[in-house]
């Protein structure tokens, strides 16, 4: 009951005291230049030079580690490995498999693929672990975005695990009275009735509930907000902001113009 | 001047065929302890919504007549000034969590964000809220790893912060177990004395009768039955409107018609009361 969805590591470092919108623009940055940089090892050069780094800078290499080992390798690998058979050969032929053949330029262009990919999950890794999800949308609320929208995400972290919690229960209830919720297929979606049913309509009447509860703190005033936590916006975030966006301008300008 | 003035009060919820509050009129003084007793579908829960502004600004429907809270009509307020003056509570903890804020702390700030409240003031309201409802230990907590009760206080704190005048509570703890139930009780009464006007519907007829000033009986969105908690909790009549009275009043009335209960003792509600009488039996009047 008490789990939540977030990937927030608290520690104490550099990365995470940055401003969060210091680290969205990492993020974007990285990923801009990623795709548009001229090398095709420039994203190669960034996961070493920079991804990784970070993730000591933020105390947090361990685990983004096991995030890259479990959840982007795989991937990544597989990318890696589609792209050199299947991508369109150029170049001097390296191996032949059957039809199959594998290229300089069909395993270069995978290996651009797979790092571009690689440094844009990174760089969510890196956001996610070092950001608490509450810090990050009040922070941009305060910069402008919309208070409901920033609800629907914070909110939507704290009540799926209540919901899925919520689910198991409803799932023992209806067996206890009987209902077989395994076998075939048939069998199964005439199970999810009796489960989906109480699910949705108890959801419905929380979020009235809910709603009720929110305007009775006034959440629509049209007051200006205040916020209980201060977010620090120091004059190395906005240095780093600045550098990070000519950085990318540089880059993209130099796919364009040269 | 009442603080609270409801006039000739006539609603009825959208597609629905029949009102829930009939030509209803109601007056509660400052600082007055107003009980509200009466069978599920009566009009409780109607008239707490009434009171904290959602009808008619949250759930529309036709409103005919007038509910006044100090200097303001309901109907010429937006709801967002309304809830600065009457905070509420209702039955479910679990969804009165604003569900946005990751601790207790924050989760009681919540509210005084929404309304710009400085962050020193801020943060010495909370403290203050905190020791007053008994949780200031919870405040790192997840709002979502407590125990009903603790819930249900941590949802108490986060409309007390905001100083309303008066605090409606819809059945606050009928989801709770008997350690919770106490310690949200305790929480209203300490408010109760320091000057809050509170009220409150509620089944639980003992605890209505240990803080009440006042009680009123609804049926079918009228009231039926008002005065002090000792006359209206031991009527004859709250059997008519499917009420069972506290066991203590059972115990005595059964007492009566075997025509043991002391003349001019009243009709207890509570075990207190109710010792007194049996003990005048047992010393022969």
């Amino acid at each position: 009951m008490t789990q939540q969805l977030t990937f927030y590591i608290d520690r104490d470092s550099q990365l995470h005291r940055l401003n969060p919108l210091t680290k969205i623009v990492l993020v974007f940055s990285f990923i801009i230049i990623a795709f548009t940089g001229p090398w095709y090892l420039l994203p190669a050069v960034l996961i070493v030079l920079a991804i990784i780094p970070l993730s000591f800078l933020g105390r947090i290499q361990k685990e983004y580690a096991a995030a890259t080992r479990k959840l982007l390798l795989p991937v990544v690998g597989f990318l890696f490995v589609m792209q050199s058979l299947f991508h369109p050969d150029t170049g001097e032929i390296l191996l032949k498999l059957w039809f199959l053949d594998i290229s300089v330029g069909s395993l270069r262009y995978a290996f651009l693929t797979a790092s571009r990919i690689f440094v844009m999950v990174s760089a969510f890794i890196l956001l996610l672990l070092t950001t608490h999800p509450s810090v990050l949308m009040s922070d941009l609320t305060r910069r402008g975005l919309s208070g409901s929208f920033a609800y629907v995400i914070t909110s939507t972290l704290q009540i799926l695990p209540q919901m899925r919690a919520k689910a198991s229960t409803i799932i023992d209830a209806q067996r206890s009275r009987g209902l077989d919720t395994e076998g075939g297929y048939r069998q199964r979606v005439r199970a999810l009735l009796p489960l989906a049913g109480p699910l949705v309509f108890g959801s419905l009447v929380e979020v009235e509930e809910r709603a009720i509860a929110i305007e009775a703190r006034a959440f629509t005033s049209t007051q200006p907000k205040t916020y209980l936590t201060e977010i620090p916006d120091t004059p190395l975030d906005r240095t780093i902001r600045w550098s990070l966006v000519v950085l990318t301008i540089l880059t993209v300008g130099s796919n364009l113009w040269l | 001047m009442a603080l609270i003035d409801i006039k000739n009060l006539t609603y009825q919820y959208p597609i629905t065929d029949r009102p829930a509050l009939r030509d209803l009129s109601l007056k509660v003084e400052e600082n007055e302890f107003l009980a509200v007793i009466g069978r599920n579908g009566a009009g409780k829960s109607t008239l707490c919504y009434t009171l904290a502004g959602f009808v008619p600004h949250f759930f529309r429907g036709d409103l005919q007549g007038t509910v006044r809270v100090g200097e303001k009509e309901s109907a010429e307020s937006t709801l967002n000034e309304w809830v600065l003056q009457v905070g509420l509570v209702f039955q479910n903890p679990f969804n009165q969590i604003s569900g946005s804020k990751f601790t207790v702390y924050e989760e009681i700030a919540f509210g005084l964000e929404n309304i710009g409240i400085p962050r020193e003031e801020m943060h010495q309201r909370v403290e203050d809220i905190m020791s007053r409802t008994g949780i200031t230990d919870l405040g790192d907590r997840s709002p979502y790893a407590l125990s009903g009760g603790q819930q249900q206080r941590v949802a108490l704190a986060s409309i007390l912060v905001m100083e309303p005048r008066v605090l409606v509570l819809d059945e606050p703890t009928s989801q709770l177990d008997p350690i919770g139930t106490r310690q949200v009780f305790q929480v209203i009464k300490s408010m109760s004395g320091r000057g809050m006007t509170v009220v409150l519907a509620e089944h639980k007829l003992e605890w209505i009768a240990e803080f009440a000033d006042r009680v009123i009986a609804l049926q079918d969105g009228k009231i039926i039955l008002e005065g002090s908690p000792g006359e209206v909790l031991t009527s004859p009549r709250l059997d008519d409107i499917g009420i069972a009275p506290s066991r203590y009043t059972r115990a005595a009335r059964a007492a009566k018609e075997e025509g043991l209960w002391p003349a001019g003792q009243p009709l207890p509600v509570r075990l207190e009361e109710a010792r007194q009488g049996f003990q005048r039996i047992i010393d022969g009047h």
